[in-house]
């Protein structure tokens, strides 16, 4: 009973709103001339933020009617192609239908749809009664002044005094951001401001200035043009600069500028420093090369190489021929490093330019000790014991240049020029020690200098076609390349052999001066052709022509006394070289539903001419004429599938010809101790290929997975045959053919989160065999290495201020010799290293690297320890982070060394090569941006 | 239960017939996904980091696709168009259909997503559109701006739809306008989906219901929580989401 009357109550409420809150809205859409507007959507918004409520279409009569609308404050808006959409606010009745005065709508003017709209791609945007549009869409040429953009849109005109007419009616004044330009003098705003950089236009009737003074309203009004700027440039720019400098004189320094906006990009990289780095990061190689940085060398080369990839991805090598800018070549030894590099691209219009130059100069230091074990097929061995002392001075002048343009859409053409300068200055002093017993011992020092200079030069375009067929493409390309090379030198060394009785042998004491000059010139040329066949399957067809021809003038004197030189005719060469290549070749590619399937062939026909003699045009000493035709298939298959998976597998067969080096009936003497000589006979080198594997990964749980396993077969293989002279114990080289040698390589990993996003870890598997044969003393030598390899590594992110990451691998190959089976070693490789990152309170940030290696070798008694700890306090400072300091100490255990070792066929060898012992170092960095905080991995 | 009146009194203003010929046909789009802008606006990366994927990574032209929408006033089929250029190589098949039935107020979700295949049913929920006044025109349509968002993934949208063209449909997950959607933009040009070619009548060549749907059946609520875990995960590893997720 209690509950009867505000249940009645409630009954009645919701019955008097409900009768209340549905509401009935019609009315009817009619142009200017009074003619009923059909098929006109009506819609019915809220007023505070426009959201749709309801919409509907008028029928044949221009009439809309919306049923049961919930009563609420509403706004009504009509619009028909062509016209002003119309809105306005809806007055709501008490009752429960209401009648909306007819809606007129006015027609857009013409000019300004077709020249607005249509012309100019410019949204219309209305305000009242007004139409405002988007100036910037309208294309003006370069360096183009706002006058000229004026003149370009609908209502606007200048006269002849340069006075601005919008609407008919002279503007008064321009404003620049809201705020008066030079005195709201409209000429020198329009004839000043730069088109370009104009974001926003709008045109208003503003008070005179005498009511804005007064505040008293006249009724005046001045026409108005306001400009808006650009924000842009603001945002493009960044850079940063560090210095620091520590105990025993190291220091290290780098500063960096990058400004860029949609068109122009421009870096400046530069550093310098003595403590090995060498080279830039992957984060400053990527600003350095702005939108280059992720362009793969295009190199010309069509067809399959013999991988069967299409990719040729180009390291980061700072080797000689290169010209690429040196990639994180961190090195050992001691090194005092400086370089400085410009980049600029500019992309527009589907053209692409883009240039740099980089200079870097090394001075490095390298003390080596290496110990090597020769095994001699008597179940003997000696040892040799290298100690060596390098000093290397290299410069290198890079310059590149890309410019690259879609001259139409069926047609691009790419052309590139690379070049190089390059010196380099190296002395090397050695002591090398042959011991066969403590009684038989035989001693070696020596001390070579040379003076290098070599310059580089490449060019190449390359042309793309794409016919009207989709999927038929064709492609060319030409290059050249030319190198030259000029480096003189002394060589001096001084032997001391226990058991010589040869009075002829080259092994002997030795003080003689180098002179050579090199030279080479490449053009290499492609073509390639595809044509789709049902879009499915595709067939290619290709052929690449190369010939290199190359000069190699090289002098030795012998300095008899201190200045009387004597031409060493036996150590004097001169070689003229030609190798001129020719591929075809055809393949047919199926490609569908992530299968890729490709079937090649190719005949290649290598031709190697060559000659040699004492000096340039002296007496013919013997001629290389070499002709190989081979015939090459090629295929792979790569299956992606659902879930990240992807599958591959291909077979492959190589052939490469032989070195024109190792084909030259010729001994190098320059190490007396290891001399080598080439091989007239040779022939090239044939392998088969087979590899597969697979990958996936998850990343909704971030699961991976991936294996692979690679096998090379050598039908033949070129190898170094060794002849050990049993009395000198100098090892003579000499390229032969070989068949047998085998070698596969695989490799398991698993990563898998066990918390997901705290704690994940990695696991990792490499095991490898090899099989090396070769002639040692005309013996052929089997030698086999099992190489098993494990390794886990843990990530853990527990809380944001945390990280660390741990992780252990171990190697150990045992290396099998068939003919010596005591020489059998065991090498073992042990390694586990751990790093933290820390953040902690007040900006202040730890990080700590420890890597601790363990180097064995039970047959030997060889146990290095190599334990190295690094760490990192640094402190963020100032508001946006821009400043940074930072004490930095590396190799805390003073440790001071890199290790090495390795077996081969009939050695064994260990290294260790002195490099930066334990330093400290207080650095500060500014960075534009504020200093980024590296984590890990 | 509103939209479905509205639906209603569109379906019977149709059905009697005032110009009825563009009520029916197909529309090409070019999708337009611009991957530095978005993964520069992941919130995980530094400034230094987000310039310099903006200097690296950038491509004025974004990346492209076709798609297709074929659309009747009761209903929508949306999937992949012919590719642009014909490749001579193949990626995996990946599926994305949508279908969006306007009569039962249901739609359905063929996708690749997140490393798995979903099929998603569930009923209608339009977007919560806001009319702006703006109007473009876009192949002759005039269209006029609305805007919405996604609290989901973070998203700004600003659709254009064309007036003449009374059906509430449009590309992606886009519906619920009083016309075709013809254009749309994610977060002022991280995404651009605009209509190419419009062609009128009942379609040539149906776009076909997916033969045997493999994949795990989820409802849109649940598969919307799959997609706010998914994002918040990557977030948190600081991964960047878009690639394994339509944008």
């Amino acid at each position: 009973m209690k509950l009867f009357l505000p249940f009645l109550l409630l009954i009645a409420i919701t019955f008097s709103s409900q009768a209340q809150s549905k509401l009935t809205i019609r009315g009817s859409v009619r142009d200017t001339t009074n003619n009923p507007l059909d098929y006109t959507s009506v819609l019915l918004l809220s007023p505070k933020d426009s959201a749709l409520v309801s919409y509907t279409l008028t029928n044949k009569a221009g009439e809309f009617l919306f049923k049961n609308v919930d009563r609420q404050p509403l706004l009504i808006k009509a619009t028909y192609m062509g016209h002003i959409p119309f809105q306005k606010e809806l007055v709501l009745p008490e009752s429960d239908e209401l009648v909306v005065e007819d809606i007129r709508l006015t027609p857009i003017l013409q000019e300004l749809y077709e020249v607005v709209v249509l012309a100019a791609k410019a949204p219309l945007m209305m305000r009242g009664d007004t139409l405002e549009y988007d100036a910037s869409k309208f294309k003006v040429p370069p360096g183009a002044t706002l006058e000229d953009l004026l003149r370009r849109l609908p209502g606007m005109q200048i006269d002849v005094n340069g006075n601005i007419i919008a609407q008919g009616q002279q503007v008064q004044k321009v404003t620049v951001d809201g705020r008066r330009f030079f005195g709201g003098n409209t000429k020198m705003a329009t004839q000043n401001l730069n088109a370009e950089s104009i974001s926003k236009l709008q045109l208003f009737d503003d008070k005179s200035e005498q009511a804005k003074l007064t505040g008293v309203e006249d009724g005046v009004k001045e026409k108005t043009l306001n400009v808006e700027l650009k924000e842009e440039a603001k945002n493009g720019g960044f850079g940063k600069i560090s210095a620091a400098g520590g105990t025993d004189g190291r220091w290290s320094s780098n500063g960096s500028y990058n400004k860029f906006d949609k068109v122009n990009q421009f870096s400046i990289i530069g550093y310098g420093n003595n403590v090995n780095e060498s080279g830039l990061s992957w984060e400053d190689r990527q600003e350095f090369r702005g939108s280059g940085a992720f362009q793969f060398g295009d190199t010309g080369d069509f067809g399959f190489n013999s991988d069967g990839g299409y990719f040729i991805f180009i390291s980061g090598e700072d080797s000689e021929e290169s010209f690429e800018i040196p990639f994180n070549n961190l090195s050992s030894g001691f090194s005092n490093n400086q370089a400085i590099g410009i980049n600029y691209n500019h992309l527009k219009d589907k053209k692409d330019v883009s240039g740099n130059y980089f200079y870097s100069r090394s001075d490095q230091i390298i003390e080596n000790f290496t110990s090597r074990t020769n095994f001699l097929q008597n179940n003997s061995s000696f040892a040799s014991v290298d100690q060596s002392l390098q000093n290397n001075i290299a410069g290198n002048h890079r310059a590149n240049l890309l410019f690259k343009k879609e001259l139409d859409s069926a047609n691009t053409l790419t052309i590139n020029a690379k070049g190089k300068l390059s010196t380099l200055n190296s002395s090397l002093n050695s002591f090398q020690e042959l011991i066969r017993s403590s009684t038989e011992q035989s001693q070696m020092e020596r001390d070579n200098r040379s003076d290098r200079w070599s310059g580089s030069f490449q060019g190449t375009a390359i042309f793309r076609h794409k016919f009207e067929k989709s999927g038929r493409n064709f492609a060319a390309s030409i290059s050249n390349t030319y190198n030259q090379a000029d480096e003189e030198g002394i060589q001096k060394s001084v032997v001391d052999i226990v058991n010589s009785t040869d009075p002829t042998t080259y092994f002997r004491n030795l003080d003689q001066l180098n002179e050579s000059f090199n030279s080479s010139n490449t053009i290499k040329s492609s073509l390639l052709f595809v044509e789709p066949i049902k879009k499915i399957f595709f067939w290619e067809t290709f052929y690449n022509f190369s010939q290199s021809t190359s000069e190699i003038d090289r002098k030795v004197f012998d300095v008899e006394t201190s200045d009387i030189r004597a031409l060493n005719p036996d150590l004097s060469r001169f070689f003229d070289n030609t190798i001129t290549y020719n591929r075809v070749g055809s393949s047919i590619r199926y490609a569908n539903k992530g299968s890729n399937l490709r079937l090649s062939f190719a005949a290649a026909n290598y031709s190697l001419r060559g000659q040699f003699s004492v000096e340039k045009e002296g007496q013919n000493l013997g001629s290389v004429d070499k002709n190989y035709i081979n015939f090459t298939p090629n295929l792979s298959y790569l299956k992606t599938m659902k879930g990240n998976k992807r599958l591959n597998a291909g077979y492959s067969m190589g052939v490469t010809p032989p070195n024109i080096s190792a084909l030259q009936p010729f001994k190098d003497i320059s190490n007396p101790l290891y001399i080598r000589e080439g091989n007239p006979d040779l022939q090239p080198e044939v392998t088969h290929t087979l590899s597969t594997g697979f990958d996936m990964y998850d990343p909704a749980t971030f699961v991976n997975f991936n294996f692979s396993l690679n096998s090379i077969f050598f039908e033949s293989q070129v190898v170094q045959n060794q002849t050990i002279d049993p009395e000198t114990l100098v090892t003579t080289f000499k390229s032969g053919n070989v068949s047998g040698g085998q070698r596969y390589n695989s490799y398991l990993s698993f990563g898998f989160p066990i918390v997901k996003t705290k704690v994940s870890a990695y696991l990792s598997a490499n095991p490898s065999y090899s099989r090396n044969i070769a002639l040692i003393n005309s013996l052929e030598t089997e030698a086999t290495t099992l190489s098993q390899s494990i390794g886990g590594s843990l990530d853990f992110t527990p809380v944001d201020w945390i990280n660390l990451y741990a992780g252990s691998s171990f190697r150990l190959s045992k290396t099998t010799y068939e003919q010596n089976p005591s020489q059998n070693q065991d090498i073992l490789n042990w390694s586990a290293y751990t790093n933290m990152n820390l953040k902690l309170p007040k900006a202040f940030y730890l990080d700590v690297k420890f890597k601790y290696n363990r180097f064995e070798n039970e047959s030997f008694g060889f146990n290095q320890e190599v334990p190295i700890l690094n760490a990192f306090v640094y402190k963020l400072l100032g508001e946006a982070k821009k400043w940074e300091f930072r004490l930095s100490a590396y190799d805390i255990f003073n440790q001071n060394r890199t290790i090495n070792q390795f077996a081969g066929q009939n050695f064994v060898t260990s290294g260790r090569i002195e490099t930066l012992a334990r330093y400290f170092l207080f650095g500060v960095t500014y960075n534009m941006r504020g200093v980024e905080v590296k984590k890990l991995r | 239960m509103k939209v479905k009146y509205l639906i209603t009194i569109m379906l019977i203003l149709i059905v009697t017939g005032i110009k009825a010929q563009n009520i029916v046909g197909e529309v090409e789009y070019r999708y337009r996904i611009f991957y530095a802008k978005i993964y520069s606006s992941m919130p995980y990366l530094t400034q230094q980091e987000k310039d310099r994927i903006q200097l690296s990574m950038s491509n004025p032209e974004g990346y492209s696709t076709r798609m297709k929408l074929q659309f009747w006033p009761e209903k929508s089929r949306y999937t992949f168009g012919d590719p642009y250029e014909v490749q001579s190589y193949s990626s995996q098949v990946e599926y994305y259909f949508i279908e969006n039935n306007l009569q039962e107020q249901s739609y359905l979700k063929y996708m690749d997503q997140m490393n798995k295949t979903y099929i998603v049913r569930d009923s209608l929920h339009a977007p919560k559109w806001r009319v702006m006044n703006e109007i473009r025109d876009i192949l002759g349509h005039m269209c006029m701006k609305a805007v919405s968002e996604d609290n989901v993934k973070g998203q700004k949208i600003t659709a254009w739809f064309a007036s003449d063209i009374p059906v509430s449909v449009g590309p992606e997950e886009q519906f619920g306008l009083p016309g075709l959607i013809l254009a749309y933009d994610i977060n002022d040009g991280m995404l651009i989906v605009e209509a190419e070619k419009i062609t009128f009548g009942e379609p040539k060549e149906l776009i076909p219901l997916p033969k045997k749907m493999k994949g795990k059946e989820i409802s849109g609520a649940s598969y919307q929580t799959l997609v706010k875990e998914f994002i918040q995960a990557s977030i948190e590893s600081k991964a960047a989401w878009m690639w394994d997720m339509r944008y």
